[in-house]
């Protein structure tokens, strides 16, 4: 019993994560067909940025590890907004350099150009901060709580409490506010939301910027749990993806349902066989496909031959 | 015309570099020796890093003497970022460029099984100083002759003393293996096995978890319901921090046992201090082994403050002193009888003990499990285990 509420508390952090990257997904599917094939990559600065800045903040070099004494929740909280702007700023770059020219062209070009540039962005951050992974301690101490015999650290709180509320947030952006409602305009038909008089390309480069904040968003919250390295990305980003891809591209609250989906299946097969996890995800997802080809909550998609 | 004097131009010159290359006057009076591993990449890049300074502690020594056969010896130093492409074309360079007599190196075990057959097959011995994978010392062993010796911990034989520390530690008889899903660890799982089969022990489980997991509580709870109280861990520095965070949060203790990679700060960054403390890992030598350790020790740390793992730097330091002595007893640099003067060396000091015909043809293994020891993590530093059991711990319980 206690097992398995260490592992529905473990799954539930992981999958706020998938649920975090998977909405990035969504929100520039949703105005543009399109989305970025490096998501992963942005995990990269979006960690090793933060962690950067809070090692010069404590007058150390950008690279090396960090002491529990040098992080507190403030200026972990600082580190992130910076390291979410920075690479919200990316997401603009990422705009104009792998999607513009593609958009709306029809093929595949943006998937290899999207693909492209994260790895673009990965090399770039070997680079600057070499391959090994740095340490980083969690802003709320290393203890470990207990409920009803289950451990959890506050880092996992936190990052299910960010979580779910940057996506609760997001959620009620999009619902309520003008901005959201240009959004869904310009995802419903952007030529119509032009005559209208919206700005579809500001709207489209908010998505972006939007989408690579989660992103460097998730990178932060997770490298106090996974260290903060150049290769942290990739594994994540897939699964985030398929969390996507289960819960709906086109659903945002489908992403996160598909996210936590995802995060939980993951911890519960691992009780039972750890090796099983990816093949248990995987088949999923197939039959997921199978039955409803556009996730569990999308909307059943007509493709026009 | 132009262009064919251009082309008489362009030959000459390249005749006179290439001459200029084959007869470098400083060369006559140098020897070479080559350095291949990781100092920057992966868990184990600290093991690299110490090396380093260990190879050019010895080469410092030995120049201070008047070098080798009157000639200097030259450190080339390659970064091979933990990856197999990378340390093949090292070595490729290090061998066909820079003419090396001999290399020392890889970190990584998979990288040595990348570019083994190169050193062998262009006769250039290398000495293993931190890479443990049993296999690659015995790969050429059949051969008439096997380029590829070592001087550091042999995965088989460090398994074997800890699980002569699992059986004499636990109480229940239930031994548990956890391991990563990488070569390494499935290879220390296959290796524990067999060494537990000796003793007529059988796991009560055996757990896998993939390299890049944080959360292993769902694995420790098979090992937990198995009534498991003795634990050991077949992965590197990383993976076994991500184990003692599990048990953590389970709260659940048992006796954690594990292979020299604990040895590196990763271990102690990922998982704390105080927890750090809690797993026993086999390690060749510490610090305060002896005099000679002590004060090499000394040396490294005033000109590396941040200098890790001191046990490569002996390793590294011991290899290249073997290397010397092989050349000295060759009285030639050629590969082919330095490999020979190898495995028919005498006695040579080294910073881990002092070597008596280290090598022989069958034997490419200078430090043996009797030569380990268990060591911990306390305050920061590592420091050897003395405990009971340690002390009860005969050769008859070194099965392997």
């Amino acid at each position: 019993m206690t097992a398995i509420l260490q592992a529905l508390a473990s799954g539930l952090a992981l999958g706020a994560i998938y649920g975090l990257i998977a909405l990035g997904f969504n929100i520039t599917y949703a105005t543009t067909k399109t989305f970025n094939f490096g998501q992963g990559a942005f995990l990269v600065p979006g960690s090793l940025v933060g962690v950067s800045l809070l090692l010069l903040a404590a007058g150390k070099p950008h690279w090396g590890n960090l002491a529990p004494s040098e992080m507190t929740l403030l200026s972990y909280g600082l580190a992130t907004l910076a390291s979410v702007a920075i690479v919200g700023a990316i997401g603009i770059v990422l705009y104009y350099c792998a999607i513009k020219p593609f958009v709306g062209a029809g093929g595949l070009n943006w998937v290899l150009s999207t693909i492209g540039f994260g790895i673009i962005l990965q090399n770039a951050a070997l680079a600057v901060w070499g391959p090994a992974s740095i340490a980083v301690p969690s802003p709320l101490g290393n203890e470990v709580w207990r409920i009803a015999g289950a451990g959890i650290r506050p880092q996992e709180v936190l990052i299910a409490a960010v979580a779910i509320s940057v996506m609760v947030g997001l959620d009620i952006v999009i619902r309520k506010t003008r901005f959201g409602k240009a959004l869904r305009a310009v995802a419903f038909n952007p030529q119509a939301a032009a005559i209208v008089g919206i700005n579809v390309e500001k709207i489209v480069i908010i998505a972006f910027v939007i989408s690579s904040s989660l992103a460097g968003l998730a990178g932060m919250l997770i490298a106090p749990i996974t260290t903060a390295s150049v290769f942290i990305g990739l594994g994540v980003a897939l699964k985030a993806f398929s969390a996507a891809i289960v819960g709906g591209l086109t659903n945002p609250r489908g992403c996160m349902l598909g996210g936590f989906l995802l995060g939980l299946i993951e911890a519960l097969v691992g009780l039972w066989r750890a090796e099983m996890r990816e093949i248990t995800i995987f088949l999923l997802i197939i039959i997921v496909l199978v039955l409803r080809p556009g996730g569990l909550l999308g909307a059943r998609s007509v493709e026009k031959i | 015309m132009t262009i064919l004097l251009s082309r008489r131009a362009l030959s000459a010159l390249l005749v006179t570099t290439s001459l200029a290359f084959a007869t470098p006057a400083l060369a006559q009076n140098e020897i070479k020796i080559g350095y291949n591993a990781d100092q920057s990449a992966s868990g184990v890049a600290e093991l690299g890093i110490a090396g380093l300074y260990g190879f050019q502690a010895a080469i410092e020594d030995i120049n201070a003497k008047g070098g080798v056969l009157g000639r200097k010896l030259v450190g080339v130093v390659r970064d091979d970022i933990a990856s197999p492409p990378k340390s093949i074309q090292n070595m490729n360079e290090l061998i066909d460029n820079e003419k090396v007599a001999a290399v020392v190196g890889p970190t990584n075990s998979g990288n040595a099984l990348a570019w083994l057959h190169i050193p062998q097959q262009k006769k250039i011995p290398v000495i293993s100083h931190v890479a443990t994978a049993t296999d690659i010392t015995a790969r050429y062993l059949k051969e008439p002759q096997n380029y590829i010796f070592r001087v550091s911990m042999v995965d088989r034989e460090q398994l074997a003393l800890l699980a002569a520390y699992a059986i004499k530690a636990t109480k229940t008889k239930n031994i548990a293996i956890v391991a990563d899903t990488t070569g390494y660890g499935q290879a220390a799982t296959k290796d524990l096995l067999e060494i537990l089969a000796l003793h007529g022990i059988k796991p009560v489980a055996i757990e896998k978890f993939g390299p890049k997991d944080t959360d292993m509580t769902s694995q420790l709870a098979k090992v937990k319901a198995a009534g498991a109280d003795m634990v050991i861990s077949g992965s590197l520095g990383d993976a076994t921090a991500q184990v003692l965070k599990s048990m953590e949060k389970m709260d659940y203790y048992p006796g954690l046992l594990s292979t020299w990679g604990s040895i590196n700060t990763p271990l102690i960054n990922i998982a704390g201090p105080k927890l750090a403390e809690k797993t026993i890992f086999a390690a060749s030598t510490t610090e305060d082994a002896n005099d000679r350790a002590i004060a090499l020790h000394k040396r490294l740390i005033a000109k590396h403050p941040n200098m890790p793992a001191f046990v490569s730097a002996a390793q590294g330091y011991d290899a290249v002193m073997l290397i010397a002595a092989a050349i000295a007893q060759a009285n030639s640099t050629d590969g082919e009888k330095v490999q020979q003067a190898l495995e028919n060396l005498g006695k040579v000091q080294g910073i881990i003990k002092a070597y008596d015909k280290p090598f022989s043809k069958e034997q490419h293994e200078a430090l043996g499990v009797a030569d380990f020891h268990l060591a911990q993590w306390k305050d920061g530093r590592v420091v050897k285990v003395d405990n009971e059991i340690v002390k009860s711990l005969t050769a008859a319980d070194l099965k392997r």
